[in-house]
């Protein structure tokens, strides 16, 4: 714009664009406003254009960017002239908009898994652990470990949805790892189940557990610094859930039923140097753990030897791996920054990415299932953080929980859930992953 | 006599080199150059020529042959250093012998002379006009032995050599001739001569010592011919004598000693400075350092301008100012103003300041003496620069640095903390009286034990696979099975838990009374009843032994305890002072002993003392190894950290006076050169202590952060610190019955 008009005139002309469905549509009409409008102003126009009554925020990006600064200061960084009609494409704002009625257990809550948008899984460090329905009914009660709960994963297997049951595998402190098959049949709420199988080899605590993408094994670390592959699927996997509503059983009895079920490992990848804090496995021939010997590894199943091995400064806490192509790492660790790597770049040892907004470690992260930008990240600090790669700070922070979130992760597309040392699995829900 | 030299020749004085050469040109472009050549060659003839020669030849040759003489050693010495003396010295000596060569001349010409007088005297018969017949000169006749001739006359012509008579004719012509006596025989001329009777008359007058005829008058009246008013000359006449023209020998003599002196460096030329005894008090210059340490340092006075015409008390009329422009310095600023307007007076008497005046020359006198200006010394050194040249910090990471959990659960001070091996878990003991086991990543409680007591000591067996805790409380020692681990290795724990009843060790009364082993009725694990209140409990670290420290204990105050054997042992009875701490050598078997003072190094195979560190301090708190067992830190009472390095010596590598208040304890980092202390000043310290494989080289120990964080209770800071065994991270246990972690 012309210079004449002063600081205050200095004017830029926009249109705005978007994905939203019809009714939060603006005209593509490109409209003038000052330069040094902010995000919130920005939202304000768009609420004013939309006049639908009702406030909705909104987040903007320009060039790739999310509108954190006012507009004249993208410009300026981005190089963008002021003349040219600015594109500003405009979602809903990427935050939680209801927050849900806690779920409480009896002791902290340490691990969690969304990955089926029927059910949640929780860990507990009351040794159980609890499926959760979609209308937040605590439907199964997962009874047979001696220690607290570490990890937890459904297996999402796709041969296994057509009859409502699915399979789940918890790890725990008491050094194993137990497979449960969960009917989704009505009835009297919660039904305790007892494991189909006892994966015990560990001899140390196991602290992380992952199912394979096709869910016919599962892969463990454990603090005796071991990852172990295990079968997860055999033909007979049903007809051990019993219904239990008193747990008076003979210590003999439930003894000599694990023996029956128990298998061993099917390999053993070794490496670590300490405690193997997390693990994933995004595809049939890569694992991913991070260990407190502050090394990220990649392993080829195949071969059982890590490929790829990122030392870091930190004892690793969590790791993901998901964004661009699923290809991204996201780890965080003994330190408040959630860093991401790119380990398709030929320098890879440093971070694309670090946000530090935490306060304390990092217990969890976890990128979204569709989105290449989104993640979700806890603290000890009691926060759970909304990422988005182009912004350098969260979206929105969720300060549900009392005490430090052991545990997130994205659930049914649109909501979060965490649990923490106070027992409390938070659900925070309606959040517009555009 | 006739040999004497004529003045003549030297009437230019000797000393003047000028005429000398002068005079030598002359000579050899005259007739003597064959006699100038003879005298070059004269020392092969020397001998020869001596006999021959008439005393003044001879004397000359002599001299010659001492100038050789004397050029002898002078070859001998001649040296570069010397070189310009020696040619000097070959120049006078060709100058000597140039003279001796003009004297030769003269000789020789007054020889000349005298031979013309001979023959004048012969032919005429007066003695004055005689002159010689033979005009070869004072040449030895020898040369003309065998010639025909004797020489030449003034012609040129040949004088033949007479015929020599017979001897024997000659001694009868002598014996019969009465006159014969008289007669003299002229080699040079070769002819006889007959004195006369006068002569023979003078011949014995002058043989008697008298005056040689009647006609002489000795005492002829002086005539002084020469003119001596407005002559500068000197009263002798005398000839110069000839030793003034030689180098002297002896002067050589003491320049070749005085040159061996001097390339001795006998001699010195650089004379020492004499130092000024009095020195310019109003000087330019300052003064120099080397006074200024003697006396008053000096400071220079501010020089004041010089008074000049207007300034004098009865100055001419013309810098009188008149009266109008004395009120026109009124009009002027005050800054242009003249500051002084001269005035007339009289008489210095009049001067109105001269009453006043020696009680102000007494005065400025006294202002000089009692209030010496003294110059301030100002040491120009950057502080940085003393600063020791230590790495920074931020190339030392990791280290602990943040505290990111904190475990809360203890109700009053927590006493003491211990790691498990792997790092997994946390064991603390509370005064509140209960022992618990934190999960280290979460700050999870894991397990509460509670017993009557408070806990003073928790110490977790360093061996993974044995999750045993040692506990103090009190007189007791428990050893506590944490219930962690798999089955069969509790399995193990439980049968190494085990204590029979009664089972006494087989070993002396006294023992038993001072230790008794018993099954823990409360909780799984074996009761250690102590005689008195036991304060520190240490494993070694393969697990199976342990130390408790009894400090009252006297002579049982050091014991050790076999785990698997169930047994104590006492191995050391005599310590001097009371026991603080006693912890085992990573490797060895070794034991170190703290008591208020010193530092005990014991061997334990032999029990013998190998070491005795003398702290310096005056009472030991703690003490930690370096898991390289060759170093040792050490925290005292007084706030002071130390540093010992076994290899060294036996006293403090590094004295650290890093807390205001009491250290409690200390700790070494298992695999990261880390160590630090922990205070009542609610601080921890952590520093890096690198020790080095290399042996030359010293630890080197930075301090590299204060963690703050910890409240103070009761006046009580950080009781314990302990870092994990695998991360650069501190646990500090606090009175204000937190545990802290520290991340880096």
């Amino acid at each position: 714009m012309e210079i004449d008009g002063g600081e205050a005139a200095r004017q830029v002309r926009v249109r705005f664009i978007t994905k939203l469905p019809h009714t939060l549509r603006v005209s593509s009409a490109s409209i003038t406003l000052p330069s040094d409008v902010t995000r919130a102003q920005l939202s304000n126009v768009v609420n004013t254009l939309l006049n639908t009554g009702e406030h909705e925020v909104f987040d903007f990006i320009v060039d790739g960017e999310l509108v954190r600064v006012p507009l004249e200061k993208i410009l300026i960084a981005k190089g963008i002239s002021a003349e040219k009609v600015l594109d500003i494409e405009y979602f809903r704002a990427v935050a939680p908009r209801r927050q849900q009625e806690p779920e409480l257990h009896e002791d902290w809550v340490s691990a969690v898994d969304g990955s089926n948008p029927s059910v949640i899984l929780t860990g507990c460090y009351d040794s159980f652990g609890r499926l959760w329905n979609s209308s937040r009914l605590c439907t199964h009660i997962l009874e047979g470990h001696t220690d607290a709960i570490t990890s937890v994963c459904i297996i999402n297997s796709k041969a296994d949805e057509s009859n409502d049951s699915f399979h789940v595998t918890t790890a725990s402190k008491d050094r194993t790892l137990r497979l449960w098959k969960c009917d989704a049949t009505d009835g009297p709420y919660p039904r305790r189940i007892r494991a189909v199988k006892v994966l015990r080899e560990h001899t140390s605590a196991v602290q992380s557990v992952s199912a394979g993408p096709f869910g016919n094994m599962v892969c463990s670390g454990s603090w005796d610094c071991s990852i172990k592959l295990w079968q997860s699927d055999y033909p007979n996997m049903e007809g051990d859930s019993v219904l239990i509503k008193k747990r008076k059983m003979d210590n003999n009895a439930a003894a000599r039923e694990e023996a029956l079920s128990e298998e061993g490992a099917i390999s053993t990848f070794l490496g670590h140097t300490q405690c193997v804090s997390c693990i994933v496995w995004p595809e049939q021939e890569t694992i991913y753990s991070a260990s407190w010997d502050h090394s990220i590894r990649m392993w080829d199943v195949e071969i059982g030897k890590d490929t790829v091995n990122m030392v870091g400064g930190k004892a690793w806490n969590c790791l993901d791996v998901g964004g661009e192509s699923s290809a991204l790492i996201a780890a965080g660790g003994s330190d408040p920054v959630l860093r991401i790597w790119d380990p398709r770049r030929p320098g890879k040892l440093d971070p694309v990415y670090n946000f530090a907004s935490h306060r304390s470690w990092i217990t969890a992260c976890k990128w979204h299932p569709r989105s290449w930008f989104h993640l979700v990240s806890s603290s000890h600090d009691g926060k759970v953080m909304l990422w988005d790669l182009r912004a350098q700070f969260p979206l929105a922070v969720i300060d549900s929980h009392k005490d430090k979130v052991l545990c997130a992760d994205w659930w049914n597309g649109d909501s979060v859930i965490s649990g923490g040392a106070d027992g409390k699995l938070c659900i925070s829900s309606e959040i517009c992953i555009p | 006599m006739a040999n004497q030299l004529p003045n003549g020749g030297f009437q230019g004085g000797p000393e003047d080199p000028k005429l000398l050469t002068k005079h030598k040109n002359h000579i050899s472009n005259e007739i003597w150059t064959r006699v100038s050549d003879s005298s070059g060659e004269d020392e092969g003839k020397d001998p020869e020529a001596e006999e021959i020669d008439s005393e003044d030849e001879l004397s000359l040759k002599s001299d010659s042959s001492g100038e050789d003489e004397g050029k002898d050693p002078e070859a001998e010495e001649s040296d570069t250093l010397e070189d310009e003396y020696l040619s000097s010295g070959d120049d006078e000596g060709k100058d000597a012998s140039a003279a001796s060569e003009s004297a030769e001349v003269e000789n020789d010409s007054s020889g000349e002379d005298e031979g013309e007088d001979l023959k004048a005297e012969e032919s005429d018969s007066s003695e004055d006009e005689v002159s010689p017949r033979n005009t070869i000169g004072n040449v030895p006749l020898e040369w003309y032995k065998d010639e025909e001739h004797i020489g030449y006359d003034r012609d040129g012509k040949k004088i033949k050599k007479k015929a020599r008579k017979d001897m024997l004719d000659a001694f009868l012509a002598s014996t019969d001739d009465s006159k014969n006596w008289r007669k003299l025989y002229d080699e040079y001329n070769d002819e006889e001569i007959d004195l006369t009777k006068d002569e023979i008359k003078i011949i014995r007058q002058l043989l008697r010592g008298k005056t040689p005829h009647l006609e002489v008058n000795p005492y002829e009246p002086y005539v002084d011919w020469f003119t001596w008013d407005g002559k500068g000359h000197p009263l002798s006449n005398a000839p110069e004598p000839k030793r003034r023209f030689i180098p002297s020998k002896w002067e050589h003599k003491k320049v070749v000693e005085y040159i061996r002196k001097i390339r001795k460096g006998l001699i010195k030329f650089e004379k020492k400075k004499e130092e000024l005894r009095f020195y310019m008090i109003w000087d330019n210059e300052s003064a120099p350092t080397e006074k200024a340490s003697q006396r008053l340092s000096h400071i220079q006075a501010p020089k004041q301008n010089l008074p000049g015409h207007d300034e004098s008390y009865n100055p001419s009329m013309e810098y009188i100012p008149t009266q109008e422009e004395i009120n026109s310095y009124q009009l002027m600023y005050e800054e242009d103003r003249p500051k002084f307007i001269p005035r007339r007076y009289e008489r210095y008497r009049v001067i109105p300041a001269h009453e006043k005046l020696l009680r102000e020359f007494f005065d400025r006198c006294l202002d000089l003496y009692l209030c010496p200006r003294s110059r301030k010394k100002r040491i120009n050194i950057d502080p940085e620069s003393l600063k020791p040249k230590l790495p920074s910090p931020k190339d030392l990471k990791p280290y602990p640095v943040t505290c990111f959990l904190e475990y809360r659960g203890h109700s009053s001070f927590v006493l003491s903390i211990s790691m498990e091996a792997s790092g997994q878990w946390i064991a603390s003991g509370s005064s509140d009286r209960t022992v618990r086991v934190w999960e280290v990543a979460t700050g999870r409680c894991f397990r509460v034990w509670e017993f009557d007591v408070p806990v003073q000591h928790v110490a977790w067996n360093p061996r993974p696979e044995l999750p045993i805790l040692a506990v103090v409380m009190g007189q007791e020692v428990l050893v506590l099975n944490l219930g962690l681990g798999t089955a069969e290795e509790q399995e193990k724990v439980k049968e190494l838990l085990h204590v029979e009843a009664h089972s006494v060790p087989d070993d002396n009364g006294e023992n038993q009374s001072v230790v008794s082993w018993s099954q823990h009725d409360k909780h799984d694990g074996i009761k250690l009843k102590h005689f008195k209140t036991v304060s520190l409990v240490a494993w070694q670290c393969k697990g199976d032994y342990f130390t408790t420290v009894v400090p009252s204990g006297d002579s049982r105050a050091i014991m050790l305890h076999q785990l698997s054997k169930k047994q104590t042992h006492i191995p050391i009875r005599k310590l001097h002072g009371l026991p603080v701490s006693a912890i085992f050598h990573p490797s060895r078997p070794t034991f170190f002993i703290a008591t208020k003072r010193v530092v005990l190094v014991y061997d334990l195979k032999k029990i013998r003392l190998l070491k005795k560190l003398q702290t310096g301090l005056r009472e030991i708190s703690s003490l930690a190894i370096h898991p390289g067992g060759d170093n040792l830190i050490i925290g005292s009472r007084e706030g002071k950290l130390c540093w010992f390095d076994l290899d060294l010596s036996s006293q403090a590598y590094k004295t650290l006076k890093n807390h205001s208040k009491d250290i409690l304890n200390v700790a070494f980092h298992r695999s990261y050169p880390l160590f630090t202390s922990c205070s009542d000043d609610c601080t921890a310290q952590v520093f890096h202590g690198m020790v080095y494989s290399d042996l030359n080289q010293n630890p080197l120990i930075v301090p590299l952060k204060v963690l703050q964080g910890h409240k103070s209770v009761d006046g009580r800071g950080v009781m314990d610190c302990k870092f994990h065994p695998k991360q650069p991270w501190l646990f500090t246990a606090g009175a204000d019955s937190v545990i802290r972690l520290y991340c880096d």
